[in-house]
């Protein structure tokens, strides 16, 4: 029953395998000579001033929940179109389902651009 | 038969008069010395003045001759863009008197670094200049200013101290607020440069 | 020193092994050396004409790629080899330093040309006179600025040298910081290293 699953099995072993084998060989094998100097960021040679952590913009945020939002419909959208052409006696009722499932999002998608979040700036 | 000096020259007599010293035509350079009072309403006359309008200042140098009867002279190299027209106007500043002179950086914006080049190789004060520091050595360069004739080539400390001035210097501890531009930056500063600003010191004038 | 003291394997120093030389730690040098000799990332500390000369190197007539040396680090981080290719002023001393401290073991050193091997013609007050008086050199090339060749010839050096090391060696790979005295080598050896010659002779004092 499991036997088409194997080979990929057997390359998931492999991949983990190969990467503690990589990581740990560096490990044990490498040299570690630690410096003051060698643990600060490289800024040219200057001693260095301020943070790496910096702020950034929400907007990235937004930017994600929209697309979850919108790759999930996508997501519906692919099945319901296989499952489409396998009944094409109730295509007109599946037509009409589809679209107002649709209409839906799209109302969602008409307040975000209306409301601004599409833009950048 | 050397050329003829520039028209400019004449025109400053008949504005200043005595404020002008001798001119001298050195390989088609006019050199024109003025004295040490009057040198900042010189170089303002002469940007400002349609007929002569020179605005372009090239260079701000100063010389210190070999010869210690010679004074040391500071040199503003001057460009009219239109004509186009050099002039070079000198003030002696003889062994006695304090090594002053005004600043330009009310007329030319970009004589903030050449005096500060200045001030850093030959140790002469600019009055009025907004952030007076050394600029081509580090700022708490301790040996003196390099470019004088009493100067020695290889400095006065040993090589060793030289190397560990310079090793313990640190390249970014003296930066003005104009410099870190990013105002916001100011918060990341290291705490010496902080207190620094705060109390409004802007330069080294030693 | 006579060569009598070294022990066989070593190129110029002397090995000091916590563990005794043998097929499986020989073996493994000489993959690891042939692994580090071919493909040694420079990061070209490049501050005046001497660079000039690198980047000729580096372009298609002399093409230091045949050497593994294409890929030019400018982050300290993954380069193997810093070459300082010029004259160094004293205030971009602590510059260096710190691209020094910065790169990862194994680290070499290339002082290229004139002016960073002793100070060159620059033997005035603003100029570090060898760039060895601030981080370890391992391989010297003299010019002014050097041909392209001669850059070559020391990187071959430099592999060469390499292909000397071992990594039984304990003292090989030791980093020796700035010491409490503010410096990487005793006053007395800088003031030696950096004694005035020729004109400079009598330059300690004005005129």
């Amino acid at each position: 029953m499991l036997r088409p699953f194997v080979p990929i099995l057997l390359l998931i072993a492999f991949v983990v395998a190969n990467a503690i084998l990589l990581i740990g060989l560096s490990h044990f094998l490498s040299s570690s000579r630690s410096n003051p100097a060698k643990r600060q960021p490289y800024e040219s040679g200057m001693p260095v001033i301020g943070d790496a952590r910096q702020r950034f913009s929400v907007k990235f945020y937004l930017v994600a929940m929209l697309f979850i939002v919108f790759d999930i419909e996508t997501v519906f959208l692919i099945p319901w179109a296989v499952a489409f052409r396998s009944l094409p006696e109730s295509a007109g009722l599946l037509m009409i389902e589809m679209f107002a499932f649709m209409v839906a999002l799209g109302a969602g998608y008409l307040y975000i651009w209306k409301r601004g979040a599409l833009q950048w700036d | 038969m050397t050329a003829p000096p520039s028209p400019s020259v004449a025109a400053l007599r008949k504005e200043f008069g005595d404020a002008i010293g001798r001119h001298v035509v050195s390989c088609g350079d006019t050199i024109v010395y003025v004295s040490r009072e009057r040198v900042h309403d010189v170089l303002r006359w002469l940007k400002e003045t349609p007929g002569q309008g020179y605005t372009y200042l090239t260079d701000i140098t100063a010389v210190d001759y070999r010869d210690p009867e010679c004074p040391l002279e500071v040199v503003w190299q001057l460009r009219a863009l239109d004509r186009p027209a050099d002039l070079r106007v000198k003030v002696a500043l003889p062994a006695g008197q304090p090594l002053e002179v005004p600043t330009v950086w009310d007329l030319w914006r970009g004589a903030n670094w050449l005096e500060r080049e200045v001030f850093d190789m030959f140790g002469v004060l600019f009055i009025g200049h907004p952030d007076l520091r050394r600029i081509l050595m580090w700022e708490t360069y301790a040996e003196g200013h390099p470019l004088r004739k009493s100067f020695p080539l290889r400095g006065h400390f040993s090589r060793s101290e030289q190397t560990r001035q310079a090793l313990a210097g640190n390249p970014e501890a003296h930066y003005s607020l104009e410099e870190l531009s990013i105002a916001e930056e100011y918060k990341n500063l290291p705490p010496d440069v902080r207190e620094r600003l705060k109390q409004g010191k802007r330069g080294f004038v030693e | 020193m006579g060569l009598s003291e070294l022990e066989p394997g070593a190129a110029g120093s002397p090995v000091v092994s916590a563990v005794s030389p043998n097929f499986m730690t020989t073996s493994l040098d000489f993959l690891a050396n042939w692994a580090r000799t071919g493909s040694l990332w420079p990061m070209p500390f490049g501050t005046a004409c001497c660079a000039i000369e690198f980047m000729a190197t580096a372009a298609s007539r002399y093409d230091i790629s045949r050497f593994g040396m294409e890929r030019m680090s400018f982050s300290p981080r993954q380069a193997d080899v810093l070459i300082c290719a010029g004259r160094l002023p004293f205030k971009l001393a602590p510059v260096i330093r710190r691209v020094w401290d910065q790169m990862p073991q194994p680290k070499w050193s290339i002082s290229m040309g004139a002016c960073a091997s002793s100070g060159g013609i620059f033997d005035n007050y603003a100029m570090v006179q060898g760039i060895d008086t601030i981080i370890p050199v391992d391989v010297y090339v003299p010019g002014c600025p050097p041909r392209p060749e001669g850059l070559l010839y020391g990187v071959m050096l430099l592999m060469k040298k390499i292909r000397g090391e071992s990594f039984t060696d304990d003292l090989l790979r030791q980093e020796q910081t700035i010491g409490a005295n503010g410096l990487y080598l005793p006053p007395d050896r800088i003031d030696e290293l950096s004694e005035p010659f020729g004109n400079s002779v009598s330059q300690t004092r004005s005129t």
